[in-house]
């Protein structure tokens, strides 16, 4: 314990030492700019003021009292929005008292991320280490796990670091499970009309709080009748049926996903998917709904053998070929958030075009999230949410040097580099 | 059920059907104009490796060739030594942990091996091409374990690595104290450290006894040549067996541990005994006694950054692999997951961002090192003559971010050629997708309209 309240220290204490004034200006000079919503600009400038940008071109003039930086032979990057994960709920998988995720019981749709997320988690700093400056962090467990939030991946508390502080609602779709991963014995499949009865139940589910919302109306319109008793739950997922919260659905085989289509067409939801794991073979119906997807972590198997070893990979390039909008995400291991590019790059090796994969990982998640209008490109106007790097991005050799979130530029050391130093300093024995 | 079983290989099968036709024995087998990665040596580009039977006989440049010699073209692809994953829990029927008592050596992973887990293809696809299954890491002393190489369709016999020691599972810290298992019936010794090793240390004394009771009788047998009464022999107990086997230094010793304290500990109780450790599990807290791992002639299989899960777990950083390696520790990178197993070299490549070892030693740790730990450095982990010939095939260099494994070859022998999986891969979907169209059909009616 006394370990972890020194780590707080010393991750505060290099906040404290190295934060910039996040009214600073910023002049980043000679830089290969991709905005990726408009032209890559060669030896480029990008001027910073008041968190936002405020000009890109060639040769920029220097105003009075900025800060230069030379980014000669280096790229600059919208930063990179991680678009499922679990930071600042999880500390250490193990350890209870660091793990805020899962309320108990199945409906939870009031719950908010919010209201538990730890801005001063590790996983944040060490997960910025490749350029993700954005993250949506979300609650697990049961059908309705609560609401996710959006946030920068810097702040001094949560309020600081919303872009949003309810993002999405979340739904967990039943999923026929997937046969084991050691070996192929035991463990029947769940018949379909299994899944088919549980997605009843979400729908009778929906169907009350529907009830709810109308005799709530009804009795707000005539004083004669009484309101129903407050529920909490309901009141959460009133701005989910009415369609103005987008509701992520993690839902993974084929047969599943194509009744997750007919799900939130009947429930007329603005649905996000997650996972898809068999989303090739239904790739059509899902770029005809217009529904995004959320990738999940590629450090995944096959959903069944017969999907072939490398589905994971290609099922990516798979959706973006058929016009889906896909985005992705670290998953559920926080201490694993730096690992968002390499995903992104094992799709890109299985056949996803590169330029699709960068705008997965920025103006795609910031459409989906609908803060497109903030982040997810580098364009006047928008947060100054931006990183330099030494070489491709999604190369795990490359080296972003320079990290800005809000215009403010931050410190890319973080809990390793304290041990590092540290102990690479040991006398030798 | 093991229909069922085939039914769900049926793709992986009938590419080896047809890879192994073709297959002949002592055949010879020409690799050519391939960017070779020998790890012993200099990278070859535009290389040729020639394979005769099981082992490669020659590498280098325009090497002849008898007529009748088998020829795959590499294109300029990379070709690198089959990687080797040197702590594993694939292909093992059942579970990995003897849960019901503290102290296990007497059960053996060899006695369990599943060689249609399809992990083993899974791990082939990723270039891997031996590895080290082992007991899991809930007791102080568990259960031994076996090197295999993946030849994928055989045998649990076959697949045996031939020669490759002996090896027993030892765990420290959080496992076996079961600090993070709760429910009914887990109240177990130890709960600490400090119980973990006396554990280890009483069963050590115990076998001692054992060792010497029947030394003694043995004596005794000698002594009383020729004379009617024999003496009474002393129980046998196959556990003790083991442990003094282990005083006597047949087993290879792979010690799961995460603390460094913890490790020290061990490493003067092994020192004490007189007994062979050869390696820490995970070891992350190992890059803080690198010259120790080093003096102590110690090695460390380790993650390239995975961390956090739990306290024991969280003093690391993914700079530890390369800073150990650097201060001279033998490093090893290894899997423990059959989904890490598929993207070994991803894992290296991260050594090179976090810590800066060369690309050379980047793919040390997954190739010769692991190997040197395993005891099979002799026949594998390098590409030179003599050596055996399990290779894996990149299209682009091991450590470039799109790189994709497109062929791995064990004992010479083509085990995955990824151009034929998605062949054949295509062909087994149309015959899904038409199976399922037509259990989709209406069924026709044979007698026209119905009344």
């Amino acid at each position: 314990m006394k370990k972890i309240t020194l780590l707080t220290a010393l991750v505060l204490l290099s906040v404290l030492l190295f934060a910039a004034d996040s009214n600073s200006r910023f002049l980043i000079k000679n830089a290969t700019i991709i905005p990726v919503v408009g032209e890559k600009v060669e030896n480029g400038d990008l001027l910073v003021e008041q968190g936002k940008i405020k000009a890109i071109g060639k040769g920029l003039q220097t105003p009075e009292g900025v800060q230069v930086l030379d980014a000669s032979g280096m790229f600059i990057y919208p930063g990179f929005i991680d678009a499922f994960s679990r930071f600042g709920l999880v500390e250490i998988g193990a350890i209870a008292s660091t793990v805020d995720i899962r309320e108990l019981g199945k409906e939870n749709p009031e719950l908010r991320v919010a209201w538990a997320l730890n801005p001063h988690s590790v996983h944040f700093a060490t997960s910025r280490i490749n350029g993700t400056t954005s993250a949506l962090v979300a609650p697990e467990g049961g059908t309705f796990p609560g609401l996710s939030a959006l946030v920068k991946m810097d702040g001094w508390t949560f309020p600081e670091m919303q872009v949003k502080e309810v993002a999405t609602s979340l739904i967990n779709f039943p999923i026929t499970p997937r046969p084991p991963r050691e070996g192929l014995s035991a463990q029947q499949e769940t018949k379909e009309d299994v899944t088919s009865k549980l997605v009843e139940k979400i729908k009778e589910y929906l169907a009350e709080a529907r009830h709810y919302l109308k005799l709530k109306k009804l009795a707000s319109e005539n004083a004669n009748l009484t309101p129903p008793p407050h529920n909490p739950k309901f009141e959460a997922l009133s701005p989910v049926l009415d369609g103005t919260l987008p509701v992520i659905v993690s839902v993974e085989k084929a047969k599943d996903i194509e009744l997750a289509l007919k799900f939130v067409q009947e429930e007329k939801l603005k649905a996000i998917f997650r996972r898809c794991a068999q989303g090739f073979r239904v790739a059509a119906k899902i770029k005809q709904a217009g529904i995004p997807v959320i990738i999940d972590s590629l450090y995944q198997g096959p959903s069944e053998p017969e999907d072939g070893y490398d589905a994971p990979y290609k099922n990516v390039a798979e959706l973006a070929k058929a016009g889906v909008m896909i985005c992705f995400s670290s998953g559920d291991d926080p201490a694993l958030g730096k690992d968002l590019t390499y995903h992104a790059a094992r799709a890109v090796a299985f056949g996803l075009d590169h330029e699709e994969a960068i705008k997965a990982l920025t103006i795609n998640p910031a459409k989906i999230f609908g803060v497109d209008g903030r982040l997810g490109s580098l364009e006047v106007g928008k947060d100054a949410d931006f990183f330099i790097t030494t070489g491709d991005p999604l190369d795990l050799r490359s080296e972003v040097k320079h990290l800005f979130i809000s215009g403010k530029h931050i410190d890319i050391a973080n809990w390793w580099d304290t041990l590092y130093n540290k102990w690479k300093a040991r006398p030798q024995k | 059920m093991k229909q069922k079983k085939l039914a769900a290989l049926l793709i992986v099968v009938f590419a080896l059907a047809s890879v192994s036709l073709c297959q002949t024995k002592e055949r010879s087998l020409l690799l050519k104009n391939g960017n070779i990665i020998t790890i012993s040596g200099e990278n070859i580009q535009g290389g040729n490796i020639l394979i005769q039977g099981k082992k490669i006989a020659k590498v280098g440049k325009n090497l002849e060739t008898a007529a009748g010699t088998d020829v795959i073209d590499l294109k300029g692809k990379w070709v690198m030594p089959g990687i080797i994953d040197s702590h594993s829990h694939i292909a093992i029927e059942g579970g990995v942990n003897e849960m019901g008592d503290l102290i296990t050596p007497e059960v053996d992973v060899k006695d369990v091996i599943n060689p249609e887990d399809i992990n083993i293809f899974y791990a082939l696809t990723g270039g891997v091409t031996s590895i080290h299954t082992m007991h899991g890491s809930g007791n102080p002393i568990g259960g031994r374990g076996i090197v295999l190489k993946l030849r994928w369709g055989a045998s649990a016999e076959e697949m045996i690595f031939e020669g490759a020691p002996l090896t027993i599972k030892w765990a420290l810290g959080e496992n076996p104290k079961q600090t993070n298992f709760s429910g009914p019936g887990r109240a177990r010794y130890p709960k600490t450290r400090m119980g973990v090793e006396a554990s280890i240390r009483k069963e050590f004394e115990q076998a001692k006894d054992y060792r010497r009771e029947w030394d003694e009788y043995n004596q005794k047998v000698k002594e009383s040549k020729g004379k009617k009464a024999l003496p009474l022999p002393p129980k046998k107990d196959y556990r003790l067996e083991v442990v003094a086997d282990i005083l006597k230094g047949k087993y290879w010793i792979r010690c799961h541990g995460y603390q460094s304290e913890e490790m020290l500990s061990i490493m003067r109780l092994c020192k004490e005994y007189g007994v062979k450790l050869v390696c820490f599990e995970h070891g992350l807290e190992g890059y803080r006694i690198a010259d120790e791992l080093v003096k102590f002639n110690v090695a460390d299989s380790t993650f390239a950054d995975f961390w956090a899960y739990k306290w024991e777990a969280y003093q690391t950083m993914p700079q530890a692999p390369a800073l150990m390696a650097k201060r001279g520790v033998l490093v090893a990178l290894n899997s423990d997951d059959a989904e890490r197993m598929r993207h070994l070299f991803i894992d290296a490549a991260k050594t090179v961002r976090f810590g800066g070892l060369s690309e050379l030693d980047a793919l040390k740790i997954i190739t010769i090192n692991p190997a040197i730990i395993m005891g099979i450095d002799k026949q594998v982990g390098t590409i030179e003559a003599g050596k055996d010939a399990d290779l894996a095939v990149f299209n682009r260099h091991p450590l470039d971010p799109y790189t994709v494994c497109e062929m791995t070859l064990v004992d010479g022998k083509v085990y995955f050629d990824r151009a034929k999986y998605i062949e054949d891969w295509k062909k087994a979907e149309e015959e899904r997708k038409k199976k399922e169209e037509e259990a989709q059909k209406p069924k026709e009616k044979k007698n026209g309209g119905e009344v």
